[in-house]
């Protein structure tokens, strides 16, 4: 029998971890952020107001992204950027703006919307450059979610004390790894099973994808393993989890196969900031869904306060 | 044009169009259990679309399995469980990531696109790349032609409906099934691209027409194999459940695991394969 909470999930952490990921930052805030908000009436509704987003990030890139203002309520606003899974595409984020929120939902390069220049696809992604941490394909990914809490940053009906991150699987890893980086700014963090967590020990835990991809590239490339193993640790959520600040909420699926309950335990052991951990037994990724949505909206709005 | 009329034309579209089947295989993705390949077809159009197939290692015949498309851009690579029993093909439709080179499918955008003629609507091709990838995965010798599932959304349903000789049908997460009243439910997507396609000013008639073309329960009777439908709301369901003819229900706890579990053993039960689960239990 498998004893997720009292499992073994180690990383090593880089002697240059922080340097590394300070370098990312500060190559970024070399490239103006360039924000381009363009209003889409076809997509509005009488209570949110939506918007086409471009911004600049890491290596120059534009990124997409939507972002959504409640309509005929008084700013500022709390604000939320919700990270898509990897399979997905971000979706309008008018839910969150109907309950008063500024909503940005972040299409990293490699999605659809931004992946003009950069595209691993699907097959893909998780593998790609995997060698190298200089150039690993989520380098920029990662550095793409953290440019667009500077979008918020930049827009004078938020509220910059009051902004969030929330999503689930590759969301929730992400979520962990942009408030690391951002420490000072975010006020909280929801992840749901998070991936890009134990990116290592997951592969072993499950034959399920996106982790089946790191199976196969070692398959095909076995001498690569220490290299991979090198590489993912600079990316590893259980290296970033120490350093954030902000209050997060994760919860798990005991019976997760795509990100293994193991690796979850694993993070939430690593946080040292304030934080809740909901389970949800007999359930696999989706965590809990769609009840544990009403744990993730009391959390947000007990921490940003929508409406106030 | 009528309801059988629309359908007759798809079908009169592939049948003069030859598939011209690629299939590559997939070095990193083949083990003692089974070989990988990519596959590349024609569809209507002509399009050419991509699928993920593999082969159970070891004399066949096998059952077999066609997973149709989610509504996404991206389709995983079909689970190991699942090569390991079954020759397994996962279609990706035109507009798809790996099936996208003269087209890509927008989200939101793709459930709208072409909807106010039913002659232009993008569905009526990705149904064609279903039936195709149907025919095809039918004509491949390792397959026991008895023992052929398609699962997924109302795509299955009407593959299943359009194409005879499936000998079961996994349904889950219809999209299409009460599509104009469940899009009135919340403003999530991917049903919320209708409430945008009609504040742009759509006609509903229009909207309604085209969408009655798809309707699961209008291809229902044409569906002989057993059908499991997964559903959380057995009333919200009751008409296509009672429209098909050999239907079950299966009643979604929410509890994916166990779901997940569940559907894999109704499926495994009828073909005479081992059931699996996707979370390991050493």
């Amino acid at each position: 029998m498998r004893d997720p909470e009292n499992a073994v999930v180690e990383v090593e952490l880089p002697a240059d971890f922080d340097e590394f990921w300070a370098a990312g930052l500060a190559e970024c805030a070399t490239y103006p952020l360039d924000p381009v908000l363009t209003e889409l009436p076809a997509l509005s509704t009488d209570k949110v107001i939506v918007y086409d987003l471009r911004y600049t990030s890491y290596g120059g890139l534009r990124i997409a992204g939507w972002y959504t203002v409640p309509r005929g309520l008084p700013a500022p606003y709390p604000a939320l950027v919700t990270i898509p899974g990897y399979i997905s595409e971000p979706t309008v984020p008018k839910e969150w703006s109907e309950l008063g929120y500024a909503a940005l939902a972040v299409a990293p390069r490699g999605k659809l919307r931004s992946n003009d220049v950069f595209n691993p696809g699907y097959p893909g992604l998780l593998t790609h450059n995997i060698v190298d941490h200089h150039t690993y394909g989520y380098r920029g990914f990662y550095l793409d979610v953290v440019r667009a809490v500077d979008v918020l940053l930049d827009r004078p009906e938020v509220d910059a004390e009051r902004i969030g991150l929330q999503g689930s699987s590759q969301g929730g890893g992400l979520g962990l790894s942009t408030a690391a980086l951002r420490p000072d700014v975010i006020a909280c963090v929801a992840a749901g099973a998070p991936y890009l967590c134990g990116i290592m020990t997951a592969p072993t835990l499950t034959r399920s994808y996106p982790y089946e991809e790191i199976n196969e590239y070692l398959r095909a490339h076995p001498k690569d393993a220490d290299r991979v193993r090198e590489t993912v640790a600079y990316y590893d959520g259980l290296n970033f989890a120490p350093r954030v600040q902000a209050p997060t909420l994760l919860y798990l699926g005991l019976e997760d196969d795509v990100c293994p309950p193991e690796t979850g335990f694993a993070v939430h052991r690593a946080l040292r900031c304030e934080k809740q951990l909901h389970t949800f037994p007999h359930c696999a990724h989706h965590a809990g869904l769609p009840d544990v949505m009403r744990i993730v909206e009391d959390f947000l709005a007990d921490h940003l306060k929508p409406g106030r | 044009m009528d309801f059988e009329s629309y359908w007759a034309a798809v079908d009169d579209e592939l049948a003069v169009v030859p598939a011209r089947a690629v299939l590559e295989s997939v070095a990193e993705r083949s083990t003692a259990e089974s070989v990988s390949y990519t596959v590349r077809l024609t569809s209507s159009g002509p399009y050419r679309v991509f699928g993920h197939l593999s082969i159970p290692s070891g004399p066949g015949p096998f059952p077999a399995l066609l997973m149709t498309p989610r509504y996404g851009s991206v389709n995983h690579v079909p689970h190991p469980n699942d090569r390991s029993r079954y020759v397994v093909f996962g279609v990706m439709h035109r507009g798809q990531r790996l099936a996208d080179e003269s087209f890509a499918a927008a989200y939101p955008g793709l459930l709208t696109l072409g909807i106010d003629e039913p002659a232009s609507y993008i569905y009526r091709g990705i149904v064609a790349d279903c039936l195709r990838a149907a025919e095809f995965l039918f004509g491949l010798a390792e397959v026991d032609p008895a023992r052929v599932a398609v699962s997924g959304d109302d795509l299955a349903l009407l593959t299943a409906a359009r194409r005879p000789g499936f000998g079961a049908v996994r349904l889950s997460e219809l999209l299409f099934y009460r599509a104009m009243e469940a899009r009135l439910r919340s403003s999530l997507y991917p049903l919320e691209e209708l409430n945008d396609h009609l504040r742009a000013g759509a006609v509903e008639e229009q909207v309604l027409k085209t969408l009655s073309f798809f309707d699961p329960v209008r291809h229902a009777s044409a569906v002989s194999a057993p059908t499991l439908v997964a559903a959380d709301d057995a009333d919200w369901f009751a008409p296509l459940i009672e429209a098909l003819p050999a239907s079950e229900v299966y009643q979604v706890t929410h509890l994916d695991g166990t779901d997940n579990d569940a559907l894999d053993a109704w499926l495994a039960d009828r073909f005479g394969v081992p059931p699996m689960s996707r979370f390991v239990r050493p």
